[in-house]
């Protein structure tokens, strides 16, 4: 056996498994040369061994997960600006879909409002001008009453969420409706408790006129922005609903 | 005939794996996207460490190890239940990690020698605090373990892979050859050459860093 064999099979030796084992032993045993290597090897080994154990830094995982989570679901931001009304100045956020969000200042400050839409929408948004056709959407309703649908995406909302909502725009301005009536028009008139909570979850009040569905007794309920802005945008569209 | 020349004589020349290195393999369900929280629990921090190996920096490793596990995520959400269930999650993962190291080291420059040391003082200072080392042999020992950090990181990225997967984490040639997709036989000669490129770079100074009455591979003789 050659020297040079001899040192290529130092590795297979340490796993005890190599089938030219007594021709290897032979060898070294004669070969000073070869045991040197042999001894070199084994200090090269123990010195790599010898590296202290890494520790990675604390809160990795966290970081990872949350880069899978911001990696997996990649979206756009949407836009968003402010369009003055005839209930006070209106947060519109936006994409090339349509509008995507309306939100009432009620003074909280841009920053509070963004936060909460954003968690609400599940993407960024990123502050801009008001395009032409989102300012017309909205001077539109506060014309008509009427909310441009075409010009508004619910596309993300769950398929029962969107159904109630689309049942609320067939409501007539200066009308009301009960969430009953909206649960039965979709077929599952038990369900008002469910429209209720769509109702409330709705992204894009107004344009969606979830300010038309009451209770069965007449009483408007609840509403995002409080019962009196309710009323009032009722009272602008010709519904003098009964204060109690 | 010094100790060292001891395990080759006997029968029983066979390697002791680092104490520190677990290879057991977590038992987990079947891989997917539902469990991958647990998966990334068990597995960061062996990832993290070969990664830090190969790149000899820490920021390096912890966002090769977070890509890596993005590309998992994606690779296992895409897979269909059959293909999971034949998955074979450490090598596959450890292969992932190398795919992402070689890619960054390659748009990154030439691997530079890490300037600061990987070898934490605090730690070796735990590690040997019951043994009978004064506080200058584990300055000393830091020193050496700088050196050969850096000796590692001279070798070759092929190379570097084998001796890290051989050495530091005491893994079989199959489970290296599976890492690496590469035959048994191109993995031991990766294994040789690194080893003889190393002897090369540490030469001299093995004999100190690795003394004669060390532990580990003469252990195991009767």
């Amino acid at each position: 056996m050659r020297c040079c064999d001899v040192e290529r099979l130092w590795d297979e030796m340490r796993e005890g498994v190599e089938p030219q084992r007594e021709h290897v032993l032979a060898h070294l045993r004669g070969c000073p040369e070869c045991q040197e290597i042999y001894r070199e090897n084994e200090g090269i080994a123990y010195c790599l061994t010898c590296l202290p154990p890494v520790e990675p830094p604390l809160r990795m995982v966290g970081k990872i997960l949350d880069h899978i989570k911001v990696a997996v679901k990649i979206v756009a931001p949407d836009s968003i600006t402010t369009v003055d009304s005839p209930i006070g100045r209106l947060y519109v956020a936006f994409r090339h879909s349509g509008i995507t969000a309306v939100a009432l200042d009620r003074g909280e400050g841009d920053e509070a409002v963004l936060a909460k839409l954003q968690r609400r929408l599940g993407r960024g948004l990123i502050p801009s001008q008001a395009p032409q056709w989102v300012a017309d959407t909205v001077a539109r309703f506060f014309r008509t009453h009427q909310g441009d649908l075409e010009k508004v995406d619910i596309s993300e909302l769950t398929p029962f969420e969107q159904s109630a909502l689309k049942a609320a725009a067939e409501i007539p301005p200066g009308e009301v409706r009960s969430y009953r009536w909206i649960a039965e028009k979709l077929g599952q008139p038990s369900a008002a408790r469910a429209v209720g909570r769509a109702m409330a979850r709705n992204p894009v009040p107004l344009l969606y006129p979830c300010h038309r569905v009451v209770d069965s007794s007449g009483a408007l309920h609840q509403y995002a922005y409080g019962v009196d802005v309710k009323a009032r945008i009722l009272e602008l569209e010709g519904y003098h609903p009964v204060r109690r | 005939m010094s100790a060292l020349a001891a395990p080759f004589i006997g029968d029983h020349y066979r390697v002791t794996a680092p104490a520190t290195v677990s290879h057991s393999v977590p038992s987990h369900p079947v891989p997917g996207p539902e469990n991958f929280e647990s998966i990334v629990d068990d597995y960061q921090r062996r990832l993290y460490g070969f990664a830090l190996r190969m790149t000899g920096n820490r920021e390096d490793a912890e966002e090769i190890v977070q890509d890596a596990f993005v590309r998992a995520y994606r690779a296992l959400a895409k897979m269909d239940p059959q293909q999971r269930a034949e998955l074979r999650l450490q090598p596959w993962l450890y292969t992932i990690t190398l795919n992402v190291t070689r890619n960054r080291l390659r748009s990154k420059r030439p691997t530079n020698v890490a300037l600061d040391s990987l070898a934490d003082p605090d730690a070796l200072l735990n590690e040997t605090q019951e043994g009978p080392d004064q506080p200058e042999q584990i300055v000393d020992r830091a020193a050496d373990m700088v050196l050969v950090e850096q000796a590692l990181l001279q070798l070759p990225m092929h190379l570097r892979a084998a001796a890290t997967l051989r050495f530091i984490e005491g893994r079989s040639h199959p489970e290296i050859a599976e890492i690496l997709n590469q035959p048994i036989g191109t993995v031991k000669s990766h294994v040789h050459r690194a080893v003889r490129i190393l002897r090369r770079i540490l030469g001299p100074q093995v004999g100190r860093i690795a003394p004669s009455d060390r532990p580990a591979s003469t252990e195991e003789e009767e």
